[in-house]
């Protein structure tokens, strides 16, 4: 009896040790399998996509900063007024090949209103205005971006077809007054950044699936 | 291919040459015209280092054949052997292109014509060869961009080295291209130089850039390695900003430091490195970048010294492994909060030693090593050794001590006097002390001043690159510690050093050119032992000032002691060697080296009466330095010489007074006969029954009687004529002399005497022949063949009376007195007989004294220039001589001349 009360309590005590040493094992194999995932060009397209992502979408928090100042007061206002024809910040479809592309063709529709607020910016800010500089600075950024996403999309899934700006053109907002033109614009910019923030979002959900083993390294050693 | 071609200048006569270069690189057809067709001089472009060949060709004429033609290169005519004949119009040549000048090809021909000749222009025709290297590939090729503001600049600037080489003729131009990956951004600049900038309007994060050089020239192309990374492996950015370093008063030995991210990260994630040293110091100490983590703007810095102003610096560079670090930050200075003395104090003591008094001890330290803040007092407990109680045995006493926290020397190198004690001999004392900061105090540090124990043997002290090495043999007893000391005026140091050491060097500071006495003490459990002392320089050098040389005492004759003064301590500079003096009387310069223990020296050998310049430079290993001069003058006569010659004539004039005296004392009857003559009372005289009838008869003398001589009666005083005594009184003597030599004496006879000139020796005699009348003959001479007395007048009236006398002296009772006469008749023939007719007879008993006889003798030579009387008196004694055997006969021959003088 007591000797098979001690057989039970060794058997209860291997049980552990056994997983213990599996969970090691697993360990060991894949510290092995993160050099290999830290090569990972995928991986790689995405922390970078990620990083640039991250940069926009402060450059755009910055911007709608200068962006309010430059305007002068009431900027707060003009913020909070909705306007049609400005692309939708969401992102659509569930699968990453849908939402990737739905994050390309909504960059590729930002880019024509970007120019159509620095158009109007320029008109009513001096040529030496930050917010020009900025908004350049965003714009270039954020097609650079959509070459980053083109780019993963395209690394990530080389069987599906590239994606494609949009075909029609974009549909742009009429001439408006000067307060119009400023709500315009900081509507855009609010937008973009909103839009940022859910790309960022995104691609952190993928992140885990792209750079998995080496995620889950990290994951164990932190716990 | 055809290169270049010439034409015949003459219509009528075309003629060609056609350079024909086998690369077919350039197909360059000329054209001709009516004198000299050329398409255009061609000027390939040659890869120094290869084979050129070319061919020439004749066209259009046949004056000449390819064996006419030949190259030359630079003005040299190529070698044949370099040709190859083609055909009958045509000749290649194959040339090394080696030198990097530019030079001309020439195909010509030979004069062989005429006509040849005339157009000599015409059948020629060059090329012109330019020559350069193939470019290099880019080596090493960096780009960087810097932070701007918040961004990073859009301007990448990259630098490369060129490999390989090129000329000025075929210069390499170098082209810069930066492609940015993802959306096809292609940027380039071109530039001859070996760095360009590139401007991509927007530095692109995260983007993947490839960067890339490509060399070209005339001859080829080559592109460098292609830099292919992230953008962000590219940027430099600005330090970190607003580094702050905080003290907490609660952690000592620990600084913490904040600071801001010079660039937000979603452009550049940075890792950052922290190093520090204590302030005044550039050992840096650098903190692990391990322990630097990614995107930390705070560290703690640990294992500080309390109270120690550190100085900390931040620097960042991109989080990735590769990358440019940033300058480092400006200096962020702070101090650790202060922690209580972990160290003993440095305590040490200074004893001076006199033998009159006990020994002063003074007690010194230096502050603990890790004093952990600023000391405030030190508590110092003096016991004593053996009796455990002295008189403030077991008090503590308190000494404080004001250390200003301004000053920025290190306070363990002060050295604070704590207390003097007098220590008799044979005594000895426990002090303990302890040093007092504002958190607490320091470990006991103690320190026992006892007899004397055992010390190091064989100390050495050395120079070696520029510190003191000390070298030397532990004592036979254990030695728990050695205090290394070195002293130099009033200023000490000291440093310590394990029991095991055998060797150490001096850590201190010290000063080139000072005189350092070092010691070494042996400490036994704390015990001082007998130290062992050297004097040492770190470095020697020329004296400062040289010795002050002056004269001891007064120089003389021919000597001078020169004495000058040891060189202060501060200004010798180095160990003296030696001194040598010089000195110098104008014409030649003497010198002589003296050992350095030296301070004075004796010159000899001098001159008399010179002056002479003197001085002494003292030598170290270094140099010598000459000291001032001093000039003195020798003496023409040496001290105590004068005295020396004048004592010794006054000697000499006290010896001859002296010798005269004696001699006078001794001589004083000789010299009162002479010097006063006893004249006889003419009174008494019998010559005044003297009478020219007297029967005179020949007389045989006795034989006591003087034989043969014949006396003259001249003064003895004759014989001091030449005394200096009677010099003054010369003339008075002349006069006697005069008065004698005419003059007849006692018993004497007065030869060639003048009657009218005869004066009495006496001036009292004098007076008395005054008185007496000048007409009494008081004497009369017979000069006889038998003698005095015993003259015969009948037989030789001549001769009998030859002279007379007219003094008016009367004559002496010894004239009278037979027995007087006798006597004195006796001694006077013997005083003043003369040579060489007067003979000395053997038997006179009266000049029984040799001696003087001698000196009367010598008084005779002396006397002898003064011998008036040439009369040879062969003559036979006198009556009167011959009576001397009767004096009656004698008395008679005497008689007062009662009648005055006679007639003879």
């Amino acid at each position: 009896m007591n000797g098979h009360v001690k057989s039970m309590h060794f058997q209860q005590f291997m049980e552990p040790a056994a997983t213990l040493l599996s969970l090691l094992l697993v360990m060991a194999v894949d510290s092995t399998r993160t050099v290999s995932a830290s090569r990972n060009p995928g991986c790689n397209s995405l922390q970078q996509t990620l990083k640039l992502t991250r940069l926009v979408e402060k450059e755009s928090v910055d911007l709608i900063k200068t962006y309010k100042v430059s305007q002068g007061e009431m900027s707060e206002l003009f913020c909070k007024v909705s306007v049609n024809d400005v692309p939708d910040s969401n992102i659509s479809g569930l699968e990453p090949s849908e939402w990737i592309v739905s994050i390309f063709t909504h960059l590729q529709a930002f880019f024509p209103h970007f120019k159509r607020v620095y158009e109007q910016q320029t008109d009513l800010q001096s040529p030496t205005s930050p917010l020009l500089a900025e908004l350049t600075t965003v714009s270039t950024r954020s097609r650079s971006l959509a070459a980053f996403i083109s780019s993963f999309y395209q690394g990530l899934f080389p069987n599906l077809p590239v994606p494609e700006p949009a075909g029609g053109p974009t549909t742009l907002p009429p001439p408006k007054n000067v307060f119009q033109q400023k709500v315009y614009g900081c509507v855009v910019l609010k937008t973009y950044k909103e839009f940022l923030s859910n790309v960022s979002q995104k691609l952190r959900t993928l992140k885990p699936k792209v750079c998995r083993r080496r995620m889950q390294i990290n994951t164990l050693f932190f716990f | 291919m055809e290169r270049i071609w010439t034409e015949d200048a003459f219509p009528e006569r075309r003629s060609s040459l056609v350079l024909l270069s086998p690369p077919p690189r350039l197909n360059q057809k000329g054209h001709c015209n009516e004198l000299l067709v050329v398409d255009s001089p061609q000027s390939p472009v040659l890869e120094i280092g290869t084979d050129f060949a070319a061919t020439c060709m004749i066209t259009n004429t046949d004056e000449v054949t390819a064996d006419d033609l030949y190259w030359t290169l630079s003005g040299t005519v190529v070698p044949k052997e370099q040709y190859t004949r083609i055909n009958k119009t045509a000749l290649s040549v194959t040339v090394p292109i080696t030198s990097e000048k530019r030079e001309w090809l020439l195909c010509r021909c030979k004069n062989v014509s005429a006509y040849v000749v005339l157009n000599k222009g015409r059948f020629m025709h060059g090329i012109f060869l330019t020559k350069g290297y193939r470019p290099g590939k880019p080596e090493n090729l960096s780009c960087i961009a810097v932070q701007e503001e918040r961004y990073i600049s859009p301007n990448i600037t990259c630098v490369w080295e060129a490999a390989g080489r090129q000329t000025g003729f075929v210069p390499t131009t170098y082209t810069l291209n930066l492609d940015v990956k993802i959306h096809c951004g292609m940027y380039n600049v071109s530039t001859r130089e070996k760095s360009a900038t590139v401007s991509v309007g927007l530095f692109p994060n995260h983007e993947t850039l490839d960067i890339w050089v490509e060399a070209h020239n005339t001859l080829g192309k080559v592109e460098s390695e292609h830099l292919k990374e992230e953008a962000n492996w590219f940027v430099k950015t600005n330090p970190p900003s607003d580094v702050r370093v905080i003290s907490e008063r609660t952690f000592p030995t620990s600084l913490l430091i904040n600071w801001a991210h010079p660039i937000d990260e979603v452009y550049v994630k940075l890792t950052y490195e922290i190093r520090f040293c204590p302030s005044g110091s550039q050992n840096w100490t650098y903190v692990p970048l391990v322990d630097t983590a990614k995107g930390i703007q705070s560290f703690r810095l640990q294992n500080l010294q309390p109270d120690t102003v550190y100085v900390t610096q931040v620097r960042c560079k991109n989080a990735i492994e590769r990358g440019y670090w940033s300058n480092w930050s400006t200096n962020a200075t702070e101090r650790t909060p202060e922690d209580r003395p972990r160290s003993k104090p440095d305590l040490w003591k200074i004893i001076t030693e006199d033998e009159s008094t006990a020994r002063q001890v003074w007690f010194i330290c230096k502050d603990p090593v890790l004093s952990n803040g600023r000391i405030i007092r030190f508590d110092i407990k003096i016991q004593d050794h053996k009796d455990r109680v002295k008189n403030r045995s077991g008090e503590l006493e308190s000494i404080p001590v004001n250390r200003s926290k301004a000053d920025p020397s290190p306070s363990q190198q002060k050295i604070t006097i704590l207390k003097q004690i007098s220590l008799d001999d044979k005594k000895s004392v426990e002090v303990y002390v302890t040093a007092v900061n504002s958190v607490g105090k320091s470990p006991e540090a103690s320190l026992v001043i006892t007899e004397k124990l055992p010390t190091v043997k064989d100390l050495k002290v050395q120079r070696n690159g520029g510190q003191l090495c000390l070298e030397w043999k532990p004592p036979a007893r254990p030695v728990s510690e050695y205090v290394v000391e070195w002293v130099s005026g009033s200023r000490i140091d000291w440093q310590r050093e394990k029991g095991s050491t055998k060797n150490t060097v001096i850590k201190g500071s010290l000063e080139k050119f000072v005189s350092y006495t070092v010691s070494v003490y042996p400490l036994y459990s704390g015990v001082t032992g007998k130290p062992a002392s050297k004097e040492a320089f770190l470095e020697e050098g020329v004296p400062l000032i040289g010795p002050a040389v002056k004269l001891k005492g007064k120089p003389g004759c021919n000597e001078a002691e020169l004495v000058w003064n040891e060189i202060p301590q501060h200004s010798r500079r180095g160990f003296i060697t030696n001194y040598t003096i010089f000195y110098t009387s104008g014409t030649k310069t003497h010198n002589i080296t003296v050992p350095a223990n030296t301070t004075s020296y004796t010159l000899k050998s001098l001159s008399r009466s010179t002056k002479y310049d003197t001085w002494v430079i003292a030598s170290t290993i270094r140099g010598s330095k000459r000291g001032f001069n001093h000039s003195f003058t020798t003496l023409k006569y040496g001290t105590g010489e004068i005295e020396g010659i004048v004592v010794g004539v006054c000697l000499s004039f006290l010896f001859v007074v002296l010798l005269t005296m004696l001699l006078c004392i001794y001589k004083k009857d000789v010299i009162k006969d002479n010097f006063w003559p006893r004249i006889p009372n003419p009174g008494e005289s019998t010559i005044g029954n003297w009478s020219p009838d007297y029967p005179l008869k020949t007389e045989t003398p006795k034989e006591n009687c003087l034989s043969g001589i014949s006396v003259l009666d001249v003064d003895v005083c004759d014989g001091k004529c030449g005394s200096e005594d009677d010099k003054a009184s010369l003339p008075l003597k002349k006069d006697k002399y005069l008065s004698e030599e005419h003059s007849s004496g006692i018993g004497g006879s007065s030869c060639m005497s003048s009657p009218r000139q005869s004066v009495s020796d006496s001036d009292e005699g004098g007076d008395m022949a005054d008185t007496t009348a000048s007409t009494v003959q008081y004497s009369s001479v017979v000069a006889s063949s038998n003698g005095y007395k015993g003259q015969t007048p009948n037989f030789q009236p001549q001769q009998a009376i030859f002279s007379r006398s007219e003094s008016t002296q009367p004559l002496l009772d010894s004239e009278e007195n037979p027995d007087m006469l006798l006597q004195e008749g006796s001694r006077q023939s013997q005083h003043f007989s003369r040579q060489p007719s007067f003979t000395h007879t053997a038997g006179n008993e009266d000049s029984a004294d040799p001696a003087d006889f001698n000196q009367l003798e010598m008084e005779q030579q002396v006397l002898e220039p003064l011998d008036f009387c040439p009369l040879e008196e062969e003559t036979t004694p006198t009556d009167g001589q011959s009576a001397d055997g009767l004096p009656a006969a004698l008395v008679s021959s005497y008689m007062p001349q009662l009648g005055g003088y006679r007639p003879q």
